[in-house]
């Protein structure tokens, strides 16, 4: 696939770190010699140092034969305008970041008119991830997959259950469902035949949606649905465009909702546009503030100042007056490692949200989990399997998985699976993989890299390797 | 510093040129020549090192700059150490010095030889010699990265630390994909030059053998006379216009195959260059009217001689030393002006000599207009002050290469111009020089010292100085 990219920033980098696997051409343009500098040291795609609007430029570098183009410079209006130009010049599809929440509500006539395929809005996909894990308290709590035919949910065994010391291969468990994980004493299992079930052990099941439900219907008395507060109270510390569109959909929802935010203009402006929404003017890194406005006797805080080093150092704060549950938004993704020592379990990532959505729409490739899932001990994601890998074209037993990574679910031509040894992979299929903290590492390779030595690597080619 | 995969790549190196010896074995076999058993000893003792480095386990396959600049450089020179075995095995060259100085100087597509008399020597060794001109005109890791991609992202790093010129820049996104191309390019125009070679009637050997030195711009020939031998002026403009052909930048051809030919002739470097190549042609063509036979040969002999030098090649169809001053001045200069970026030639090239005159062109307007904002430009984009200081940087240094060598040579007492042009010839890998080293004579002259001074300057001047010179600085080996 031939994929230019507009605009080198972090979104830029994202997707273009993203679309360089395999045989992906990616051509990134930009203004700024040094942040395509930086890109192609570490990303094999071709670095074009030009205005992206220049028709020249674009047809240089052949814009009629090109499948995707992706306008993330800073200005929406440059966006719209890479877009349209693209779309004149033969580029089969085009997608456009616009931020601006004044133009949120003409989007559908931009996109009609403009002929863009796809508009890509971090800030409200954030705020739309952060409502999501805000308001989502029913058992099966985590993002669908395989469009809604996939769950995943999580039990605990109760102390009078008959499920406690039964060993898991002799529970009666419908055929679609597969616990992919226990957590024991803070500790991340993986279950196996003869794992032995204790109270008190949380479970996490994947499978099919509905099938779930009835299982969960079925133990009701023996499995006790994780315990969440309702949520009424949320303070959203910064009054940015994702406060905004957060702020608005939590209100909606009969919420009630106080923003901190330091800059006074910008509070007004928000006291405008929310009229049910308390906001404060002060600095949210001044804890007196924070006290003053009872951050301990919130429901949730949300961290969506402009600075990943508030928002985590927001967190910390939050945490010690034991709020219940606390979202931080960061978008540096090498400071994910440090978290799980923090002790921070919830963190939305605008960045690779973004790109992943874009990545969705683009070629339902790899969907990184959104958010830090299970306290940041695992990772769920949705994976399409690509010729050429490992995985692909062998019965499951004969293919040697790390002990950390499970495949939960496949649908192949639309029906939902549940992997035994004998199932065989076939490319296109859409594999839902439950992953440990320790072996994401290893993802990449068994589900992109190609086997090793020559004769593999001349049959396909460079991979892309982070 | 990731030692492992800088060794990894090494071993990968040394099993390809394992591979690549493979045809000059075949060629050996072929003509029953005495020299089969240095290749298969070769071949066999690469083997057994190679493989074993380019299966070693690393842990992370991180490849920076470092680990870039280090395994172009090392990789350069163990490349040439192995390749010298079967000079000293078929005692050919029996010391070491003679053998590394031969072999690096085909690698690094010189052409100086310390043979003194090369058609004794067994055609598969001769044929070897001319081969590493051909792997070593495009980069001998270009050509792993072409084949074999196993490093992934640190391809780009390699790619630029071993392109020649100021900045290189992929033609297609995927860097294997940009190898590729560039090689098809070489092959292309590598069996183009041997079908005309066999039309005007040499054989394929032949053929082979001074093609590999035309496209790699080396100069090696299986004759002592160099492409003299011939007195055939066919082969004299096939040779001097594939010269000039292989001193193009490669990234133009693949515009030409994509059928974009204005972007070629509103290239600046390509004008520059073209330009260059007639006017010298003519002055010297002027300054020695009278020398030849007729005047097409005349002609010919000036083009020869002068695209033979500017592309830094190094072959020779006349004993240029015999020609007057003004003729042998131009073609001291031209070993100064080497062939366009992106293209096998060597040298300081053509775009910063450009680039420079620009610069000195800004000072002067400055002077005149002190608030004026003249922006350096090639070809409508604005040099970025990166680049800029990187160039002035290169010719200061390559100055004080040429000045310092120059010196040191000079203690063999040969002459200053005979010093000085070897200093330029192998800096430059042109190859020939003037007085003691001349087209018609080698470097077998010299002490072993100053060979080994040669060699590296041939190193040096191959990849880009600033590769090769950053190694022996300190700061490398510190551990920051």
């Amino acid at each position: 696939m031939n994929i230019i990219i507009v605009g080198a920033g972090k979104l830029g980098y994202s997707l273009a770190d993203m679309f360089a696997i395999k045989d992906n051409n990616v051509t990134v343009i930009d203004n700024d010699s040094e942040a395509l500098q930086r890109a192609s040291a570490h990303i094999d795609m071709m670095a074009v140092h030009a205005n992206g609007l220049n028709i020249d430029v674009l047809e240089q570098i052949n814009i009629a034969i090109t499948d995707v183009l992706i306008a993330v410079t800073e200005g929406d209006e440059t966006n719209m305008l890479i877009s349209l130009i693209a779309k004149r010049l033969g580029c089969k599809r085009v997608v456009a970041r616009i931020r601006n929440p004044e133009y949120s509500s003409q989007l559908d006539f931009l996109k009609q008119t403009l002929g863009i395929d796809y508009i890509a809005n971090p800030d409200l996909e954030t705020a739309k991830e952060i409502t999501k894990q805000l308001l989502t308290n029913e058992a099966i709590y985590m993002d669908d997959f395989a469009g809604g035919k996939v769950a995943m949910s999580e039990f605990t065994v109760a102390t009078t259950s008959y499920l406690t010391g039964k060993c898991i291969k002799n529970i009666n468990l419908p055929k679609r469902i597969l616990i992919v994980s226990i957590k024991r004493n803070e500790e991340m299992l993986i279950p196996k035949g003869d794992t032995m079930l204790l109270a008190g052990d949380q479970l996490y099941l994947i499978g099919v949606k509905e099938e779930l439900h009835n299982f969960a219907m079925m133990y009701n008395d023996h499995l006790i649905k994780p315990e969440r507060k309702k949520i009424k109270r949320v303070m959203i510390l910064g009054g940015g465009k994702t406060a905004y569109y957060l702020a608005k959909r939590l209100l909606q929802s009969g919420i009630q909702v106080k923003i901190v935010e330091r800059n006074k203009e910008r509070c007004k402006e928000l006291a405008l546009a929310l009229h049910d929404a308390l906001v404060i003017h002060g600095d949210a890194t001044d804890v007196a503030i924070l006290v003053e406005e009872n951050v301990g006797n919130m429901d949730a805080v949300v961290m969506v100042t402009g600075f990943d080093e508030e928002n985590i150092l927001l967190t910390l704060i939050a945490k010690k007056y034991k709020v219940p549950k606390v979202i931080t938004k960061v978008s540096r993704s090498n400071y994910v490692s440090v978290f799980h020592e923090l002790g921070i379990d919830a963190a939305v990532n605008p960045i690779l949200l973004m790109a992943s959505h874009i990545m969705r729409h683009v070629q339902g490739g790899k969907i990184r989990s959104l958010s830090l899932l299970l306290g940041g001990q695992a990772e769920v994601m949705e994976i399409i399997a690509l010729e050429g890998t490992k995985i692909v074209g062998k019965p499951l037993r004969t293919i040697d998985l790390p002990e950390g990574i499970i495949i939960g679910a496949v649908v192949k031509s639309g029906k939902v699976l549940i992997p035994d040894g004998s199932m065989v992979i076939e490319p296109h299929n859409r594999i839902i993989v439950f992953c440990l903290r320790d072996d994401v590492d290893k993802v990449d390779q068994i589900f992109y890299k190609g086997k090793r030595g020559l004769l593999n690597e001349l049959r396909y080619g460079i991979e892309g390797h982070r | 510093m990731n030692y492992g995969m800088v060794l990894r790549v090494i071993g990968n190196l040394i099993v390809f040129e394992a591979f690549s010896m493979v045809t000059a074995l075949a060629v050996a076999f072929y003509y029953k020549s005495s020299d089969i058993y240095a290749f298969v000893n070769t071949i066999m003792i690469m083997l057994v090192v190679g493989y074993p480095l380019s299966k070693l386990k690393v842990k992370n396959k991180d490849m920076k700059h470092k680990e870039a600049i280090s395994i172009v450089t090392f990789g350069w020179f163990v490349v040439s150490a192995f390749g010298a075995l079967p000079f000293m095995f078929t005692g050919a060259l029996p010391s070491f010095t003679d053998a590394f100085f031969e072999t690096v100087s085909g690698l690094t597509t010189t052409g100086a030889s310390v043979l003194t008399d090369i058609e004794i020597l067994p055609r598969g060794l001769l044929f070897w010699r001319s081969f590493l001109h051909w792997t070593g005109g495009m980069g001998i890791l270009v050509l792993t990265l072409a084949i074999m991609p196993t490093i992934g992202v640190g391809a780009f790093q390699i790619f630029k630390a071993e392109t020649p010129g100021p900045v290189a820049d992929k033609i297609v996104p995927k860097m294997k994909d940009t190898a590729r191309i560039l090689y098809t390019v070489y092959l292309g125009i590598t069996v183009i030059e041997v079908v005309l070679l066999m039309v005007g009637g040499m054989s394929l050997y032949d053929a082979l053998v001074n093609t590999f030195g035309t496209v790699g711009t080396g100069g090696f020939s299986n004759y002592n006379a160099s492409i003299g031998h011939y007195q055939n002026h066919y082969f004299y403009f096939v040779i001097g216009f594939f010269m000039v052909a292989s001193g193009v930048n490669f990234s133009l051809y693949y515009e030409l195959y994509r059928g974009r030919v204005k972007t070629i002739f509103s290239n600046l470097e390509f004008k520059v260059y073209i330009g260059i190549v007639i006017a010298a042609t003519l002055l010297v063509f002027f300054n020695i009217l009278g020398r030849y036979e007729s005047i097409p040969a005349t002609l010919n002999q000036a083009f020869f001689q002068v695209s033979s030098i500017i592309t830094t090649t190094g072959y020779a169809t006349t004993d240029f030393d015999l020609w007057p001053d003004f003729s042998k001045g131009i073609l001291f200069l031209l070993m100064f002006v080497g062939a366009s970026a992106g293209s096998t030639g060597g040298s300081i090239k053509v775009i910063r000599l450009i680039i420079l005159f620009k610069l000195v062109k800004r000072e002067v307007l400055k002077i005149l207009h002190p608030r004026a904002t003249i922006p350096v430009q090639i070809n409508g984009k604005m040099l970025n002050t990166d680049v800029i200081s990187g160039v002035t940087g290169f010719f200061f240094l390559y100055m004080l290469l040429f000045v310092g060598g120059t010196l040191l040579v000079s203690l063999e007492n040969v002459g200053l111009v005979s010093a000085a042009s070897a200093v330029a010839a192998t800096l430059g890998n042109i190859g020939p020089g003037l007085d003691f080293v001349g087209p018609t004579k080698n470097y077998s002259l010299f002490s072993d010292a100053t060979k080994w001074l040669l060699s590296f300057m041939m190193l040096f001047g191959r990849l880009e100085l600033f590769t090769f010179f950053i190694v022996m600085t300190p700061s490398y080996w510190k551990k920051v």
